[in-house]
């Protein structure tokens, strides 16, 4: 089978700091993937790996079957590399014209894909602008802009959404969410709810290993329910959650937000078990997701290992 | 693999358009073009014609045959035009000094702002390298061409008309000027791989040559056998390029030829381990 990315035994140290260490992983073409750790857990390294910026210090790691940086990969990978800049001396049609032909287009081929791609990320009217000109937010979007050009088939994109105003950042998780049927997605990122979002498959490293690689809506996930209530004071909710038919276990992971447990077999209705709960109660609730939340998902189970 | 080297030949040619595009529609091109118009303009008014206008008279002609002759460069006055001897003379040593700051940020400043990473995913490390390289080249190649070309104009102004073998020694000056800043370029493009920073890319130029020339002296001044490693630096050809005349100045080609591309293997080397 080839996969998008196969990693074995991969690891990268700078001088006697290890940064990652024995990865061992493969991800096939599907549902956007997330990398997910705390800072300095080497995120932002894999991804120089995976897009050919570092060599790996030892083992073995391959995007769609090619060694990271081999020529058979220019215009099907491309990447958001955080903190890269255009340069400032040219407009960001003449740089993504430039990259356009890199890539193999005629001159005006990659005129009309600088301009579409600007486009994407609302930026078709800056275009004879150059990068010196922009905010924060707009270079941001250029930078995405250049990974869509093309039809690459693996985006891999570094914090897409740091340092964009809200509108800007639903823009963008839109757009990803809307090609992800086109390319395959690798999004690292420290907003959770953003990749839970987005994602099918979540990597998560920390200290430079790879602690798990699930399915945002596994299997594991179900026979959860989560549960938030409105504002107010519940003092007697958690007795009652727990008197309530085939429910395990619960829990207040947070103010007014509770996981329950429950035996899916034993209660294949828990849900509405729960809504008549709350209904008899009188209590009113914001949001009842099935499964766990990722953060839990993740968090419950690097706290379990710890 | 059968479609790989037509692709880094089309990219590096790509990249060294852009550098010929980065020079011609850049301002930051233009305050270049304007700053080497400027040092052009005084040097064919002041140093180029009145030199060449002095050695039109027969005395100084003979004083200069005797002091040349002494050093081996008699050749220098037998340019077919006056003011070609002078601007061969002067840009033989002043140019390889300048193509130490103008190739300076072939690939630092890139590297440093990250724009490398979104060139090596579309191209190859080498296309980036050998394209920017071969780019400083046409850059030089189009700059010496509108000097010489400045030259000829204003030795036409002065004798009336140009001879053909004006012409002919304009092209062999054109090339022979290429040959030698080939080496400093390629120089500048290991420096500029090394560092993040044309200035440092200068600065570790300057501090290499001295350096090599520095041990290699101590070395010859304790061997004095191996006299001959000196003749290996680079511009170590140019007083006998100085001393020869027409088309056998390109017999002290093959150094410099040799000593480019020693320096972009080793630039290449540089290029394709560092990180980004």
């Amino acid at each position: 089978m080839s996969y998008l990315i196969e990693a074995r035994n991969l690891s990268k140290s700078f001088g006697q700091k290890s940064v990652l260490q024995d990865l061992t992983f493969s991800l096939s073409a599907a549902e956007p993937v997330a990398l997910i750790g705390p800072n300095g857990a080497g995120k932002t390294t894999l991804f120089s790996l995976l897009c050919g910026y570092l060599p790996a210090s030892s083992g073995e790691l391959t995007v769609l079957g090619h060694k990271p940086g081999s020529s058979a990969l220019f215009g099907r990978v491309s990447a958001l590399p955080q903190d890269a800049m255009l340069d400032p001396n040219f407009s960001l049609l003449t740089q993504l014209s430039f990259f356009g032909q890199l890539q193999g287009m005629s001159k005006a081929a990659a005129v009309a894909e600088s301009r579409r791609v600007l486009a994407l990320v609302d930026l078709a009217a800056s275009a004879e602008l150059k990068a010196t000109a922009l905010s924060h937010g707009m270079r941001k979007r250029v930078a995405i802009a250049q990974a869509l050009m093309g039809s690459p088939e693996l985006v891999m994109l570094d914090e897409p959404t740091a340092g964009l105003d809200p509108v800007n950042a639903l823009q963008v998780r839109q757009l990803i969410a809307q090609l992800s049927d086109q390319a395959s997605f690798i999004i690292s990122s420290h907003n959770i709810f953003e990749l839970e979002r987005l994602c099918g498959t979540v990597l998560y490293l920390e200290h430079g290993k790879l602690v798990q690689q699930s399915q945002v809506h596994s299997a594991a996930a179900q026979g959860y329910l989560t549960l938030t209530l409105d504002a107010g004071v519940h003092t007697d909710v958690l007795p009652v959650l727990r008197q309530l038919p085939g429910v395990l276990a619960v829990s207040d992971s947070q103010k007014h937000e509770y996981v329950l447990q429950f035996d899916a077999e034993l209660a294949p209705d828990f849900d509405l078990t729960v809504l008549m709960a709350l209904r008899e109660h009188g209590w009113r609730y914001r949001q009842l997701t099935k499964g766990q939340t990722l953060e839990q998902q993740l968090f419950a189970v690097t706290a379990k290992q710890a | 693999m059968s479609g790989t080297f037509p692709l880094l030949l089309r990219q590096t040619w790509l990249y060294s358009r852009f550098e010929l595009h980065r020079l011609c529609m850049t301002p930051r091109g233009w305050f270049a073009l304007a700053a080497f118009t400027t040092i052009w303009y005084f040097l064919l008014r002041y140093p180029i014609y009145q030199a060449s206008v002095q050695l039109q008279q027969p005395e100084i002609q003979q004083m200069l045959s005797g002091m040349l002759g002494m050093v081996g460069m008699y050749n220098l006055l037998n340019w077919s035009l006056p003011e070609l001897s002078v601007y061969w003379a002067m840009t033989v040593f002043f140019m390889p000094l300048a193509v130490l700051f103008a190739a300076a940020d072939q690939t630092c400043s890139d590297r440093s702002r990250g724009t490398l990473r979104f060139l090596t995913l579309r191209s190859s490390r080498d296309s980036i390298f050998f394209g920017r390289f071969i780019g400083q080249i046409l850059v030089q190649a189009l700059l010496i061409g509108l000097s010489l070309s400045a030259t000829l104009a204003l030795a036409a102004w002065r004798v009336g008309e140009l001879p053909w073998s004006a012409l002919n020694a304009a092209l062999l000056i054109w090339l022979n000027l290429l040959i030698v800043l080939m080496p400093f370029t390629a120089l500048m493009a290991l420096c500029s791989a090394l560092v993040r920073s044309s200035r440092l890319a200068i600065s570790l130029a300057i501090v290499s040559i001295g350096v090599v020339a520095g041990l290699l002296g101590y070395l010859v001044w304790h061997f004095p056998d191996l006299r001959g490693v000196l003749e290996y630096l680079p511009g170590a050809q140019l007083p006998m390029l100085l001393g020869a005349q027409g088309w056998d100045t390109l017999k002290h080609c093959g150094l410099p030829l040799l000593q480019t591309a020693v320096l972009l293997l080793i630039g290449r080397i540089v290029m394709q381990e560092k990180a980004l």
